[in-house]
């Protein structure tokens, strides 16, 4: 197993698409950075303002969460379908035969790239937003002091958000297909679902991908601005992180069963 | 052709190996084994079941009945299946954004073997000055050179090679029989899967010929090749019009090749000598075209059938 997770490791390194990842996770990290302080600004004669609430210095550290939410998930897809795409699961499987540790494997290797982009969100977060935050006025100490509560919500939904994309991948194989519904399902289709289920049913689709990782991201849900409404609906943190394992757990069962352990021909 | 001294490879044993796909019978109860220390060729039109056979050997396709076996176990069963089994399934399945050492470190971690072994099998399929050069950059033969080269990764006792030589140049042609002769002398098992004949003839011992997914013919390729009945005598002689007419009186196949040459099917030369002589007719040349391994194979996968190949040398 640990050689199958060593060559994976190496295989997701050597695809360009995951750097494509860090390399837009880096970018809209230091974009979001920039909205928080807009967001704490906006009042005359202030453009910009350091961050002085509780939300608002959270955010600042967790701002690449946001950026993240998507970018997991297509990771995980990326994982999975490019051995579909070229065609190098037929020399995966045969490299390891046993085929539910290709798919542990895959499982450990996107849950640690997903963490290692969680803390690179952190660092790009630190690096931008601490220093411009001390430029604008704000105290640094109570910025850091959140680390703790920041860290466990933006390392775990981008993880399982991870596992989520990796699941549905395995459901699908198709690359492109992969993301597009990840990416649509989740930031098009999600919304939509859970607004029509408020209006017409009066109930919270609280238990879908994108709100079930804001669930679990606690104090990064609060929205910008220290929006407490946006977030009411949500299911506690560990409910979130309960369904979110579901999100990724039910297609990487069904994908194993209905693709993986398929003839490869 | 060698047989090796000292024996490394293991016997690789399919044995009424059948799988349907929808209602299309791929394979058909095939059997047979092949033998270390020489290269055995799988041989059969496109569509005749060779490779679905190879990657059921393999694990990567369920059969619906039999087994295939490599060393009595099944290969997801292998302790180390890289380093027992090294295999060359298709040309085109490496990430194109890939470097060639970064695919072969990749291969040498997943089989759990040295990293170092990049080097060394790159140099051994030519490869060593594109070690660094991304794979989406090679030509069809590099790549059937870094399959090669991931196959030999663990240093394999038994090497399955399914159509190694599609998109090889001349060159590249000649090097790889080369090396597989190289590979199954120092003991290995070679199973190589083709219906480029004329270019197997040249390489291998054996042979296992098959079409619609059923056994046509297996044994040695001299066995094949020489112990039927459609070895041809091509006759050169001045008096080839007198020739024909002999041999139409003796209810015998013959072809006019030339205003000279005559071409006596399904006959050796111990039959057709005495013949001539009897008729007193005058010979310049009596060669014995034998059956070669390409007519054998038309005849056996067109469902022609020669006469007595089904059954040849079973045992070898």
């Amino acid at each position: 197993m640990i050689n199958t997770i060593r060559a994976e490791m190496l295989k997701m390194r050597s695809m360009p698409g995951i750097w494509v990842c860090f390399g837009l996770a880096f970018p809209l990290t230091a974009l979001l950075v920039w909205a928080i302080f807009a967001s704490a600004g906006g009042f005359p004669g202030h453009t910009y303002y350091y961050v002085h609430t509780l939300n608002e210095k959270r955010q600042l550290l967790g701002a690449g969460y946001y950026g993240i939410t998507f970018l997991a998930p297509v990771l995980g897809v990326i994982c999975i379908t490019s051995e579909y795409r070229h065609k190098t699961i037929t020399s995966t499987l045969v490299l390891t035969p046993r085929r539910e540790r290709v798919l542990g494997a895959k499982i450990v290797v996107t849950a640690w790239w997903c963490a290692l982009m969680a803390a690179l969100a952190l660092v790009v977060a630190i690096g931008v937003g601490l220093p411009w935050n001390a430029a604008l006025g704000g105290v640094t100490s109570q910025v850091t002091g959140q680390l703790g509560a920041v860290i466990p919500g933006l390392v775990g939904a981008t993880i399982l958000l991870g596992l989520f994309g990796l699941g549905f991948g395995t459901l699908v194989k198709n690359q492109v297909a992969g993301i597009l519904l990840v990416i649509g399902g989740t930031f098009i289709l999600e919304p939509i679902l859970v607004a029509l289920a408020r209006a017409i049913f009066h109930y919270d689709l609280n238990w879908l991908p994108t709100s079930a990782a804001q669930a679990l991201a606690g104090s990064l849900a609060r929205g910008f601005g220290g929006n407490h409404d946006a977030i009411s609906h949500l299911l506690p943190w560990w409910g979130g992180g309960l369904a979110m394992l579901g999100w990724g757990l039910i297609p990487l069962t069904l994908g194993y069963y209905t693709t993986v352990r398929r003839d490869v021909s | 052709m060698s047989q090796a001294s000292a024996t490394r490879g293991l016997p690789v044993e399919i044995s009424g190996l059948t799988k349907h796909f929808g209602t299309v019978l791929a394979v058909d109860h095939l059997d047979f084994t092949v033998e270390p220390g020489r290269v055995t060729g799988f041989l059969g039109p496109n569509g005749s079941g060779k490779t679905t056979t190879l990657r059921m050997l393999l694990g990567l396709v369920t059969p619906n009945e039999g087994q295939a076996t490599i060393g009595g176990k099944f290969y997801r069963d292998l302790p180390n299946p890289s380093g027992t089994v090294g295999a060359v399934l298709e040309a085109t399945s490496f990430h194109p954004a890939r470097r060639a050492r970064t695919h072969l470190r990749m291969v040498a971690r997943a089989g759990g073997h040295d990293e170092a072994r990049a080097d060394v099998v790159l140099d051994l399929v030519g490869l060593t000055a594109d070690a660094t050069r991304k794979v989406g950059g090679f030509s069809m033969g590099m790549r059937q050179r870094l399959e090669l080269a991931s196959a030999l990764i663990g240093d394999p006792d038994v090497l399955i090679l399914d159509e190694p030589s599609n998109g090889l140049d001349p060159q590249g042609i000649a090097w790889l029989r080369d090396f597989m002769r190289y590979l199954a002398g120092e003991g290995r098992t070679i199973l190589v899967s083709s219906h480029l004949l004329a270019e197997m003839a040249q390489t291998i011992d054996n042979a296992v010929i098959v079409s619609h997914g059923q056994l046509k013919a297996q044994g040695t390729l001299e066995s094949i090749t020489s112990g039927v009945a459609q070895a041809s005598m091509h006759a050169r002689t001045p008096e080839a019009d007198r020739l024909c007419a002999v041999l139409d009186q003796a209810a015998t196949r013959f072809r006019r090749l030339a205003h000279d040459v005559v071409a006596v099917d399904g006959t050796t030369p111990e039959q057709l000598g005495p013949l001539l002589a009897t008729n007193q007719i005058i010979l310049y040349e009596l060669t014995n075209e034998g059956a070669d391994l390409e007519s054998i194979f038309l005849s056996l996968t067109s469902g022609l059938g020669f006469g007595g190949v089904d059954q040849v040398d079973q045992s070898a």
